[in-house]
Order: C-alpha cells, then structure tokens, then sequence
C-alpha cells in the first residue's frame, strides 16, 4: 500500500506529488481500461456532516476525521488503487481492475469500517458514517472519466441526501455523457480549455513513498503470485528486476482480481449481519423511490407520446375495462357449474396441447 | 381473478385484454373487454404485382376492402366449412391460406384495438366436431397474435354467452357449417354435439344452381348469389317477390328468383332437424320435451327470415312439438359468449396455456 498524504487546501501546492499528478494518473488508469477493455471503479466518498463537525469542534477535528477516513481506506485499497481529496473534502477513488459487483463488496467494507472509528472531542465519543457514490466503465456505450466522476457524484449527492451511512450508483451514465458532451463543444467553440471535473487538490501518493515504503509484494500475496506466473510464463526465473513493465503487473493484478471475483460467490454465501440486512433494506428503500421516480417520468412520457399520437393519428388502442361481462365471482347462481365447465376447457386444451407436442 | 372463484373482476389484473373471436367462413368476429365489438368479412388479399401494390397502397387488404378489389390481388378465403383450408390439406396453396388466416387473425385482434402494452388473452370458437388437425392450424395461426389461446365448441360458446346451460339445444349456422349443441348443465361432450355442411355456402350453391337451371343466360357470381340471398333470404310462403337484375351478354336484365330462393333457403330445415331429432333421440326422455321447447338459432344463417318458424314446423311434424327462439345478436353471439368465457376462466388457467 502507498504512502498517502492528506494534506489541507493550503498545502496542495508543496505537495510531492500535484494535484494535476494524481488526476493524470487517474485519467492514465481509465485510458488504460478502456484500452485493454478492464474494468475500472470510481468512488466518491464523503463523511457525513463533516461541515458540521468542523463548525462544534473546529477546522483540526475536520483534518483528524478526514486523516482517520484515509486511514481506514488503506485497509481497502490495493497499491494499484487510486486516491484523492477533492475541492469539497470529498475523497475521489479510482479502483481498476474491479468489476462492479466487487465495488458493491468494497463499498460496505469502507462503510462499515468508518462506523467503527471514534474521536473523543469535548469528553464526548463522536462516530462517524461516509456516503459513497460508485460509477464503473462497464456500460453499453463508452464513457468518458468525467462521466463517471459525475456519476459518482450524483450517487454521493444521494446517499447523502438519504440520510447517509450508505452507497448508491444511480446509473445515469447517458444523461451526464450527453451533458458532458454538449457543454465540451461549448468550450471548444469558446476556445476554452477542457474542463477537469475531478477538481483534485490533495491526497496524493508520493512515487518516493511507493518506492520505499511500499508493502513488500511476496509469492503469498495472489497478486504477487499471479506475477510470477507471468514472469515464468515469459521466461523469467529468479534474479531481479529491476523495472517490471507496468503492463504486466496490471495483467497479474487483473488475473488475481479475475480469481477474486470467481470466489466471490463463496464470500456470499456467509450469512448477512444485521448490519448487512439493514444496508440492504435501506438500499431497496432507495431503489424503491427511484423505481416511483422512474414511473412519474415513464407516466409523463407516456402522456407526451399519446399527444404526439394523437397528432399523427395513430390508433393507440383501448385500455380493457371488463364492459361487456362481469366475470366469475362466487355469488353467481352457476359458479359451481360453470367453476367446472371452465375446468374441462382447460383439461380439453392442455390434452390438445400434449397431443400436438407430439 | 383466484381458481376459487372467491374474488370478482375487482381483482382482474391491469394490461389484460380478453377476446372472444369468432373465426368463421365468411365472417369473423370479436368482442373484447375494453368494450370493442367488429366484425369483419373472412377474405384477405394481397396485391399480385407492383402496379397493384402501387395502386392500392397497402400490402394486405382484409374483408370488404379485398373483395371489392380481389381482380388485382392473390385473393384469400382461408376459412372452408369453418376450418382453416390449410388444414384440410387439399387447397392448392396451403402456405397462402395458413399466412392468410394468420393475417386476418392479427387484423381482427387489431380492430379489438388493444393498447400497445396489453397482453392479449382470446378464446376462439371452433366448429363442434373439428378435427385435430383442424385446431391444431387454428392455434398455429393465432399464436402469433395471441399471448394465450383457448379453444371452444362454437355453440358451446353461444349458449354460454347467453348463461344458458342446462336443458338447450343450439343452432348455430355460420357460413360454411351448422353446429348443433345440446347443453345440459355440463360441458357438452362429443355425443353432444353435431356439425354438418348444410349452411350458408349450401345455400349459396343449390341457389345458383337452381337459377342456372331456370335462367340458363343469366350470368351471376357466387358473390353475386350470396348478396341476394343476406338480402332477401326468406323461407316464408308468403315471402314478398323477389327480382334481381343479373347481366345477359352484358345487359342488365330482371330475374324473378322468389321461387328458386325459398327453396335454397329451405334446403337446409330438413338436415337441421334431422340432426337435432338424434341429439333429442339420444336424451334422457324424460327431459326430452325440455330440449324440444328450448331451441336456439345463432350465427349468421339465423338470419334467413321466417327461418325459426320453419324449423319449428318442421319439428312439429316430425317430434311432436317444438319451440325456436333466435338470439338477439346473431353476428356477435359466438363472440360474445367467447369474451365470456375467457373472462370467466381463472387466471392461472391462462397462465398454464401461454
């Protein structure tokens, strides 16, 4: 694992690493999946009234809570792994090599870890939750790195909104490509430069740092086990190496990703702590009042659809509203009779129905 | 709507349209549950060339529309004694009728105007004692417009639209048969019921045969004859005359066919009553007078006038009594009692015929 160095605002710019460094990685990292086809995790975490608790208890508890968060990330994040801290005190991540499926994963792991941290201020013991917006690359069309720090975005915005302690992928990929897109060519028509929506200030991995300090990648470790395969594969046995194409080692960790993934179906099997019952309960919630959402949209679509019908006349057809006969109920004179000659109907059609299998 | 019956149409799912569709040799019918009601002559036509397909505009013409411009179209009439033609495998062009008769169900479903996103649910009725074979071309042609089919005797059908279902005999005389049903309070079995071919296109041909027979030069059309017989067809004695202008070497001339018409129309009481005489014969005598004094007469054909009487008279001569009623809405009565049906059948079943 890297060293990371939360900084503040003011000390971005002394910073071994630069805020445009780590959001040209970042950007490098999503270049590089969408060129070998891999997929690739962005997440955007926020704590949970963190300007609230600045107000009580002062801009030091802000920069303790936001250094403990990062710390706790550590415990879930691979070296591959990227991160940094946003103009908002938002924590940007970028996962590559992670499939969607394993963000999910991920994502309860960071929540239920920062449920865990405590900051005593005051004589009185402070918890904290996070919110957690994903997006992957893993759509039906190609998305572009803002596009998915957008989508991020909004889905923090409304974990956030629901009361946090949660993470929510909201899934409008097309919507903010299309946004993105539009508001690209206005740029170019004013001349201006490209927007950089990642708005990076800190949170850097130092190279130094990674070098040396750097966890030690050993046979025992499955990506470093999966690189020596790689490297036996290619003829390398034994001796050093001293520079390892980065290609390779992304194919090593996509390999030991790929066996992570096939395991996890066994991870799932592990019954679900109340904790875990909870989160999901809160995500159906979620999911519920977005299908509500979805179905006013669909309603007004459907209205504007039959006006633009109407328009051409097109025959839209007659809603069923039973006009003509009532239907079987129990208190008809004939139910019995007729509960059975409807049986015989059947009988009569399923052995048609066999017959002409036949 | 639960199996048992316990709940009502308050529970019937929403996006489900239910039709009942009568599928008959000259005309189809449908009534659906959104409160549509058509009919639609049973002839599909498809422009023979470009020039027509240009001329026309469309690549399928259905009932009236094809008929009147059936001189430039591949012209179907996919329905023969009130099963598909392709199933009785000596047409010609068993692939034309079996795409014609699937065409014309997606038409007729069409004019049921369901909603885009209905599932469509239909009963059909087929003749009583139709082959295998028969309802087997029947559900292929309609499976493709249909998300569930069932199939029903006819007559069946009509007496279970009307709620009559114990002690009734049906009469239901379409174009290319006559269905006869005798219903006794459970659903009627194979002994039960009788189809025969003396209907409207047996009317249709001893008419023209008797006005050739007496008018040599008259030059007619089976189109031609069946227009006078729906709009004169009478059994009657005291029938008002009858005159029809046919074309002599291309001149419009008048013919008297009272004559030749009554006795068209009367050719087919006789195998009516003989066919209900075994149905009566084959009952419990002791309800037997039940079944003579409560006769329906159904379908198109039941609209020969005078028609109810001379099968009563009929009856009278040869069992000793009868008693005809025609139903109010010969057209729709199969259709409706079909509509009727697939509301009344419980949704599970539907379920386990998609």
């Amino acid at each position: 694992m890297p060293e990371f160095q939360v900084v503040r605002l003011s000390e971005a710019a002394q910073s071994l690493f630069s805020a445009e460094d780590v959001e040209r990685l970042m950007r490098a990292e999503f270049d590089r999946a969408l060129r070998h086809k891999f997929s690739l995790v962005v997440m955007l975490v926020g704590v949970d009234r963190l300007g609230q608790l600045q107000d009580l208890y002062g801009w030091d508890s802000k920069d303790e809570i936001l250094r403990a968060v990062v710390s706790m990330l550590r415990g879930s994040l691979r070296d591959s792994d990227l991160l940094g801290l946003t103009q908002d005190d938002r924590l940007l991540l970028v996962f590559p090599h992670t499939t969607p499926e394993s963000a999910g994963l991920l994502a309860r792991r960071m929540l239920a870890g920062a449920r865990k941290l405590r900051f005593d201020r005051d004589g009185r013991s402070l918890r904290i939750s996070l919110s957690i917006g994903v997006s992957n690359n893993k759509q039906p069309s190609e998305l572009s790195f803002e596009t998915l720090v957008a989508v991020a975005e909004d889905g923090l915005s409304v974990a956030d909104g629901a009361g946090g302690d949660r993470f929510v992928e909201t899934e409008l990929y097309q919507l903010y490509e299309k946004k993105r897109k539009s508001r690209s060519r206005a740029r170019e028509t004013a001349g201006l430069a490209p927007e950089a929506p990642a708005r990076i200030v800190a949170a850097v991995p130092s190279p130094e740092a990674k070098k040396s300090e750097g966890p030690r990648l050993t046979a025992e470790d499955p990506i470093g086990l999966a690189l020596l395969e790689l490297l036996a594969q290619q003829g390398f046995e034994g001796g050093n190496f001293v520079d390892i194409d980065p290609e390779m080692v992304a194919t090593a960790i996509r390999r030991a990703q790929e066996a992570r993934t096939a395991a996890l179906p066994e991870v799932q099997q592990v019954p679900a702590s109340p904790e875990e019952i909870l989160e999901k309960q809160r995500q159906i919630e979620i999911l519920e009042r977005r299908i509500a959402k979805l179905t006013q949209a669909l309603g007004m679509t459907e209205q504007d659809l039959a006006r633009v019908m109407a328009m051409k006349g097109i025959d839209s057809g007659l809603p069923s509203v039973y006009k003509n006969v009532q239907g079987l109920t129990g208190g008809e004179p004939e139910f019995e009779r007729k509960k059975a000659m409807m049986l015989t109907i059947l009988e009569a059609n399923l052995a048609l129905k066999r017959e002409l299998e036949k | 709507m639960s199996a048992d019956g316990k709940t009502g149409d308050a529970t019937k799912e929403k996006g489900l349209l239910y039709m009942g569709i009568d599928l008959g040799t000259s005309r189809t019918s449908v009534a659906a549950s959104n409160g549509v009601r058509t009919t639609l002559s049973s002839h599909v036509g498809y422009p023979k060339d470009v020039v027509a397909r240009k001329l026309l505009g469309k690549e399928v013409l259905y009932g009236d529309d094809a008929v009147d411009h059936r001189l430039s179209l591949r012209f179907y009439r996919p329905l023969a004694a009130g099963v598909l033609k392709a199933s009785q495998r000596t047409s010609e062009d068993v692939e034309g009728n079996m795409k014609a008769a699937a065409d014309l169900i997606r038409e007729i479903i069409r004019l049921g105007k369901p909603k885009a996103d209905e599932l469509v649910y239909g009963v059909i009725g087929v003749p009583a004692q139709a082959a295998i074979h028969h309802k087997d071309a029947i559900l292929k042609a309609a499976r493709e417009s249909l998300d569930s089919v069932i199939l029903c005797s006819e007559p069946f059908a009509v007496a279970y639209g009307l709620d009559m279902l114990e002690d009734v005999l049906v009469i239901d005389i379409g174009a290319g048969t006559t269905d006869l049903c005798r219903m006794h309070g459970t659903m009627p079995e194979d002994s039960d019921q009788l189809t025969n071919t003396f209907a409207g296109d047996y009317v249709d041909d001893q008419l023209a045969t008797l006005v050739r027979k007496r008018y040599p030069k008259a030059q007619f059309t089976t189109r031609m004859i069946q227009t006078i017989k729906e709009r004169h067809g009478n059994v009657s004695d005291a029938m008002p005359s009858v005159v029809v202008d046919l074309p002599v070497d291309g001149k419009p001339t008048p013919f008297d066919v009272t004559e030749d018409l009554r006795t068209a129309c009367r050719s087919i009481v006789a195998p009516i009553v003989e066919g209900l005489s075994q149905l009566i014969a084959t009952f419990d005598p002791e309800f037997q007078h039940k079944l003579k004094n409560r006769v329906l007469l159904a379908g198109g054909g039941s609209q020969i006038k005078g028609l109810d009487t001379a099968v009563e008279e009929e009856m009278r001569r040869r069992l000793g009594q009868g008693r005809v009623m025609r139903i109010d809405e010969p057209v729709y009565g199969g259709a409706n009692g079909a509509l009727k049906i697939a509301h009344d059948m419980p949704a599970e079943f539907w379920e386990k015929l998609k």
